[in-house]
Parts: C-alpha cells; structure tokens; sequence
C-alpha cells in the first residue's frame, strides 16, 4: 500500500516541471539539429560514396614530393614572421588600448567605453576577413597578412590585458597614488609589475595562436605556407600537397612543445618572475626572432605608406551597402550557421569517446591517454581552413566539407577540454558506484558524467560560438556559407556587396557571442 | 560469511597491515576501532577490493576472492554494500538518482544493463528506491539535488543507496565522523535497526566509543596494523582502551 503512494508521489514530482522542460529542451535541439542536417547537406550516402574517393586521394598524396624543398623553407620562414610580427604590433596597440579599457586604469568613461567596443569590433571579425580586406585593398602579400593577425591579436589581447588589469590589488597602487605621483607612474610602478606575468603569458598564447594561422592566411593570399598549399591543391598535385602539409605537421608539434615548455616556465615562477636575468635571455630570443622576420619580411615603409590611401580607398568604396540581395545574404546566414552547428554537434560525438580516452582517471593507462592527448593535440593544431581545403578536395565543394573540417579541427579543443573536465570531478562518489559492483559505462555514466557534464555544456556552447565564426570563412575554400559569397564580392570588386555582406556576419557574431556567453553563465 | 586470514599490505615499504585475522559470522555487528593511522580504512577497503592485499585470503560466503578477476570481484561488491565519511553521493543529481544506482550492480546482464546504463529503470526499481528513502526517513527529499542537504540527510540517502544492492555486509567507514552528536546517535541507530531488523552484517569504524558501547555486541581493535583486541564490547576496559590509543604512554609523558 505505500508503495502505490510512493509511486504515484514518485509520477507526480517528475511528471511536473524538470522533466517536461527537459522533454521540450530536447525536442528543440533535435529539431534544430535536424535543421541544420538538412541545411549543411548531411547525407550518408554522399559520404559513403565520397570514402572511395577520399582513399584515392590519400593515396595520390604518397610518397611526398620535397621537389620545391627551397620554396617551402622560404614560406616557413614567412609564415612565422607573419605570426610574430602580427603578435608583436598587436602587442604594442593593445598594451595602451587594454588599459583604456580596464575600468581601474582608464582615465575617463568616453575612452573606457570606446576603447572598449573598439577592441569588441576587432574581435568579433575573423582573422581570415581581415586578410581577405587587406589583400584586396594593398595586394597578394604578407604585409596584408601581417596587419591581418595584427588586429585579430588586438581583438584578443585588448580584452585579456583588460580583464588583467582589472582583477589587480588596488593597494599597491594606492599607495603610489598617495604619494602624489602622476598617473603614468602609478601604471609604471603598481600596475605593470603586477600584470606582467600574465601579460607575457597571454603574449605567448597569442603568438601560438597567430603562427598557427598564419598557415592558413596563404589560402587567401596573406603570405606564408598556405599559399602554396592552396597552389599544388588547385593543380592537383597531391604529392607536392603532402609534403607541406607534412612541414604544417612538425611546426604545429614544434610550437605546441615550446609553449608548453614555457607555460610551465610561467606556472612555476621561473619565467617573468621578476626583472631577472632569465628575462633578458628571452628577451634577446625575441630580438633575434624579429631580426629574422625583417629579413623574411622587410617591412617596407613604402607599401604601407602607398597601401594607406588605398585602404581608405577601399573603405570608402564600400559606401552606400548594397542592399537588393539582403534576404538570400540572410538564407545564406542561416545556412552558415547550420555548418557551425553540425561542426559542433560531430565534434562532440567524436570527443566524448576521445576526452574519455584521454583522461587519465578513465583509462588508468599512460599509452592510451597520451595516444589520445597527442591526436587531439593533432586535431587542434591543424587550421580549419588547412582541413577544409583537404575536405574539398576529398567530398567535393560544399557544405559537408565545412562540417567535416569544423568537426575534426575543434574535437581537437573539446578533447581536450573533456578530459580536463573529467579528470578534476570528484573520485569519491565514483568510487561509491564501483563499490556497488557497477560495470564500467555504468559508472562512467552514472557518477563521471553527472559530475561533468555542467562543463561539457559550457564547454560546448564556447565552441558552438568559435564553429559559428569560423563557418563564415569556410566559403573562402569552397566549403560552403557566406565566405563563398564573400570571396567573391571581392574578386570582381563589387565592394559594396562585401560591406553588406561583412555587416551581416559581423551582427551574426556579436549576436551569436551573446548568447552563449547568456547560456554559458546558465549553464554553470 | 566473512572470513580473513593472515592479510598483510604494504604501501611504499610501510607495512600498514600485519598479519591480520578476522571472522565475521552472519547478521553480527563489529566495531572496528583504533588509533589514526592504524590501517582501518585499509582493511575495510581490503573487504571490497579496492585495496589489494599482498598476501592472505578474503572469503565471503565461502568462496575466496580472487582479486586479479574482475567478475568474480564485481560480483562480490554486489553483495557489499559501503558507507562512506563523506558520503561520496554524486552531486547535481537527486536522491532518488542516487539510490537507484545502487542497484546497477545487479542489473547487469541483457536488456537490464543496456537500460539501466542509460538511465531508464524499471517501476519496481523506482518503487523500491522510494521505499528505502522512506526507510531511512527522508522520502520527502527524494527529489532534492543532493548537494542541498544536510550531512545527516546525504549520509541517509547513501544508506538507501548501499540498501538498493540488497548487500549482505554493510561496510562503513567513519559514518557519523562529519555530523553532530545528534544526528550521529539517529544515524547509529538507523544502522543498528538495519543490523537487527534486516539480519545484515554490519562492520563500522567508529571513532566514537559510547557510540560503539550502545550499538555493538563485538569489537575489533587494531594498532600498528595488527589486531590487539577482538571481543564482546562489555569486556573492552579502560586498560584496554588506554593501551589500543597509548593515553597510558601520553600520561606518563605529561606527568614527566
Ligand atoms: N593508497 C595509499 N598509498 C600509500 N599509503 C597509504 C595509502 N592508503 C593508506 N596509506 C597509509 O596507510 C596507513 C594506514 O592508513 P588507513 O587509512 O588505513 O588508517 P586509518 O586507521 O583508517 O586512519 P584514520 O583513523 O585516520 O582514518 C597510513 O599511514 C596511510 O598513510
Ligand atoms: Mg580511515
């Protein structure tokens, strides 16, 4: 008799709220999934039929010819010049430009609030869009590369050098400004010392970043490596493909060893601990790195001088916006932002399976989870403009190559990102439902993932918005949305078809980073 | 039904188990006492094979466990039911979540494990975890997210939970270390009902000894590993306990 009471308690409590807002949640994620399926193309058989092929392709690519073994040392060598020099400019507009817009540190509201949106403005555009501006408004070239990275770098390190400022102790600096020193003083001796440290730490991750995507700059003509991927791709020479795509490989494990190095460097407090002597050895590295990419890219005053007037040319040119083709811009939008979707909805279906396999508390065995970190070290390292313009050539110009090249390049990021998540959750309760003589899956899914699945979400939505961006450039090597239409407003120099058409991704962006980071804060 | 015989474990060259022999006949209540350190989790953790003994045997039921096969040692927890100080329940999730998964060790063949994996368990399944939350008291909280109740509640909901496997020995290792004396003497009382009512073997460590007094026929001490005093609880002296927790040794200390 009180069984029947308990169980129609039991209905009645979960008959009610949760679980019928859980019920439409799916509904309306499945709904939208199914959506974006049929928007970005998704179909089995193309990808089936397309297996054959992919393998024939694979195949061509072997063995790799080094033939244009100078060229491509040439372009290496640009390639990290266009990285470091775009870091090194951005460095120097965002130091001033991140302390306008720290609340503590800006001198009045007007520069704090337009200082602010300005390094918002940067950020919300691809660095790809960028290139894509600068190539068409001062020519092929790693100048239009360089000033490129330069302004995404500003988009990234203005907010970061921002937030910095503003999580500082205030006591030292009032103790400064007691003494009656002036403003610039106060940032020299109160503020700097104590963001230093993670002012280089950011500085560094921007130059990771940067070199890698400096790889992918070429594709549009920016300079560096991907200019000549884009090349022997177009002219079909997959021999010649793999060899750069080999080079791509070893300067992504390259970078991704040094940074770690450094990172631990950093963590441990033996780098940019205090005006040491180690510093200035680092110092004298960078030097050395900007001698080197003066050599590879002199940067001539000249063509930024000339190149000036023809930006403000360009720019001037994109007024008034077209404004007839609007609603088919908008379908194209939508169809977008299905890529990102589905990017992210696969690369999710491939990281559980890997974050798990990563984690070192999942598997117990070093060689399956560093097998697992180093392809998702792999997977985040290679661009996805790199892998886009393999999926091209693989299943064909469209959609599907997008999804696919999002897909792989952020299970990369989410890979990772789960076997964090998963190896910091609480191994007590985990232990309890072992000791219930639970098998394994049931225990992963009934005490790991509970426990991490609020930072899944997160984690998920930060990467749904990262794919969304991303899928806007996609285009630019024929994998489908807007970039497309993009590329070829440029082309045939109907610029004010790139205004509206930039307008409309730059509104997708901002809307779209809103609302994830509205979900995100739910969600945690 | 629990038998232990001449277990030694070492961790890092300490040896922090000697020799050690117990049995435990079916439906007793065993204290197990003893000076920090002494390796008391360690043998309660020996029992149900998170800790591999280096020598000795473990028979439960009569069957010796064989700690290197997985089944065998699976099917031997299912039996095992465990309590822990901090509950270990898994946070985020409700009570009743909690105590359902108590039974995924028995639903482990066929269709039962493919549902049970995902989540989807059967009305008796359900019915049943209700019935226990109603045993332990707080049937009213079935659908509160753990991480919002009291200690006492969540050391409540991990006692259904070790109930849901319908365990023949309940383990449990410093259960009422983290509440207050009142919710200490309800939680000591629920196990001993459990102990009498259910018939189901009961071995606790316990650092409070009235506790001990007023719930336990047996106790078992250890010290440095080895067991100094397995007895009815009414033969446990004040000697006794001086020497099992040293005082005799810090007395001297302080009156020198
Ligand atoms: N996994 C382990 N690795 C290394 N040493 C361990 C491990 N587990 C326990 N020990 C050591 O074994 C000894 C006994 O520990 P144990 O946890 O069994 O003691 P205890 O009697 O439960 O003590 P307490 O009353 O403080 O809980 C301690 O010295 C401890 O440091
Ligand atoms: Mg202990």
């Amino acid at each position: 008799m009180r069984s029947s009471v308990s169980l129609s308690h039991y209905k009645r409590v979960m008959g009610q709220g949760t679980k019928v807002r859980r019920f439409l949640l799916w509904f309306l994620l499945i709904i939208i999934l199914a959506l974006s399926f049929k928007a970005s193309q998704i179909d089995i058989r193309t990808f089936i039929d397309g297996m054959p092929h992919a393998l024939s392709l694979i195949k061509e690519m072997f063995p790799p010819d080094f033939a244009r073994w100078k060229r491509i040392i040439t372009l290496t060598a640009e390639t990290i010049s266009v990285g470091f020099w775009g870091t090194l400019l951005g460095i120097l507009v965002s130091v001033p430009l991140g302390i306008f817009s720290a609340k503590n540190t800006s001198p009045n509201a007007v520069i704090y609030n337009t200082s602010k949106e300005l390094v918002n403005l940067l950020r919300a555009v691809p660095d790809i869009i960028y290139a894509l501006i600068f190539v068409t408004a001062i020519g092929i070239g790693p100048v239009a590369g360089v000033i490129a990275l330069m302004l995404a770098t500003v988009g990234l390190l203005g907010k970061f050098y921002a937030e910095a400022v503003e999580t500082i102790d205030p006591k030292p600096v009032e103790a400064i400004e007691a003494a009656g020193s002036h403003k610039l003083s106060v940032i020299r001796h109160a503020v700097v010392p104590q963001v230093f440290p993670l002012f280089m730490g950011y500085n560094l991750y921007a130059l990771d970043h940067n070199i890698r995507a400096a790889m992918a700059l070429g594709l549009v003509g920016a300079g560096g490596l991907g200019i000549e991927l884009f090349t022997q791709m177009r002219s079909f020479n997959y021999q010649k493909v793999s060899a750069i795509l080999i080079v791509m490989l070893i300067i992504i494990i390259a970078i991704d060893r040094v940074s770690a190095y450094l990172r631990k460097g950093i963590i441990e407090g033996t780098l940019f601990s205090a005006n040491k002597f180690r510093d200035y050895v680092l110092m004298a590295i960078v030097a050395a790195m900007a001698f080197i990419s003066i050599y590879f890219i002199p940067v001539d005053l000249k063509e930024i001088v000339y190149g000036l007037p023809r930006i403000w040319e360009f720019l001037s040119n994109m007024f008034p916006p077209e404004r007839s083709d609007i609603p088919r811009y908008i379908w194209l939008m939508l169809e977008t932002i299905a890529i990102g979707i589905c990017g992210t909805f696969f690369a999710i279906v491939i990281s559980i399976p890997l974050g798990m396999l990563a984690a070192r508390n999942v598997t117990h065995s070093p060689v399956i989870s560093n097998a697992a970190r180093e392809i998702a070290n792999f997977l985040r390292g290679i661009p996805d403009l790199v892998f886009a313009l393999v999926f091209v050539a693989a299943v064909g110009l469209g959609p599907f190559a997008g999804v696919l090249a999002l897909a792989l390049h952020t299970a990369g990021f989410l890979g990772k990102f789960y076997a964090e998540a998963i190896e910091n959750i609480d191994p007590k309760p985990v232990e309890a439902v072992e000791a219930t003589g639970a098998r394994f899956l049931q225990k992963i899914i009934h005490a790991v993932f509970p426990q991490a699945l609020p930072l899944f979400n997160s984690y998920n939505l930060y990467i749904l918005d990262r794919n969304i961006r991303a899928s806007t450039v996609l285009g630019v090597v024929g994998a489908g949305g807007i970039g497309f239409e993009l590329i070829m407003s440029m082309r045939i120099f109907e610029h004010q078809r790139t205004a509206t058409l930039i307008i409309i991704i730059l509104i997708t962006i901002t809307a779209v980073d809103r609302i994830s980071a509205y979900l995100r804060k739910k969600v945690v | 039904m629990l038998k232990m015989e001449s277990i030694h474990k070492r961790f890092n060259g300490a040896e922090v188990l000697k020799n050690v022999d117990l049995k435990v006949k079916k439906g007793e209540a065993v204290a197990l006492i003893g000076p920090s350190g002494s390796g008391k989790t360690t043998l309660i953790r020996v029992i149900n094979g998170f800790v591999l003994p280096d020598n000795g045997r473990v028979v439960v039921r009569g069957k010796e466990i064989d700690y290197r096969k997985k089944d065998e040692l699976r099917q031997m927890r299912k039996r095992i039911g465990m309590i822990y100080q901090l509950f270990n329940l898994v946070d985020r999730t409700s009570a009743i979540d909690n105590v359902v998964s108590g039974a995924l060790g028995r639903m482990d063949r066929g269709f039962e494990l493919i549902s049970s994996t995902i989540g989807l368990f059967s009305t008796e399944v359900r019915e049943r975890a209700m019935e226990l939350l109603n045993f332990v008291g707080i049937e009213d909280k079935a659908f509160e997210r753990v991480d919002r109740l009291s200690g006492g509640q969540k050391q409540r909901v991990a006692i259904a939970r070790a109930l849901m496997q319908e365990p023949e020995i309940l383990l449990a290792d410093e259960p009422i270390a983290n509440l207050d004396p009142r919710t200490s003497q309800k939680i000591m009382e629920l196990l001993t009902k459990i102990n009498r009512e259910r018939g189901i073997t009961i071995i606790t460590v316990l650092h409070h000894l009235e506790s001990v007094r007023d719930h336990f026929h047996r106790v078992v001490a250890l010290k440095d590993g080895e067991i100094c005093f397995d007895g009815r609880t009414d033969c446990l002296t004040r000697e006794h306990i001086s020497s099992i927790y040293e005082f005799a040794g810090e007395y001297e200390c302080a009156a020198a």
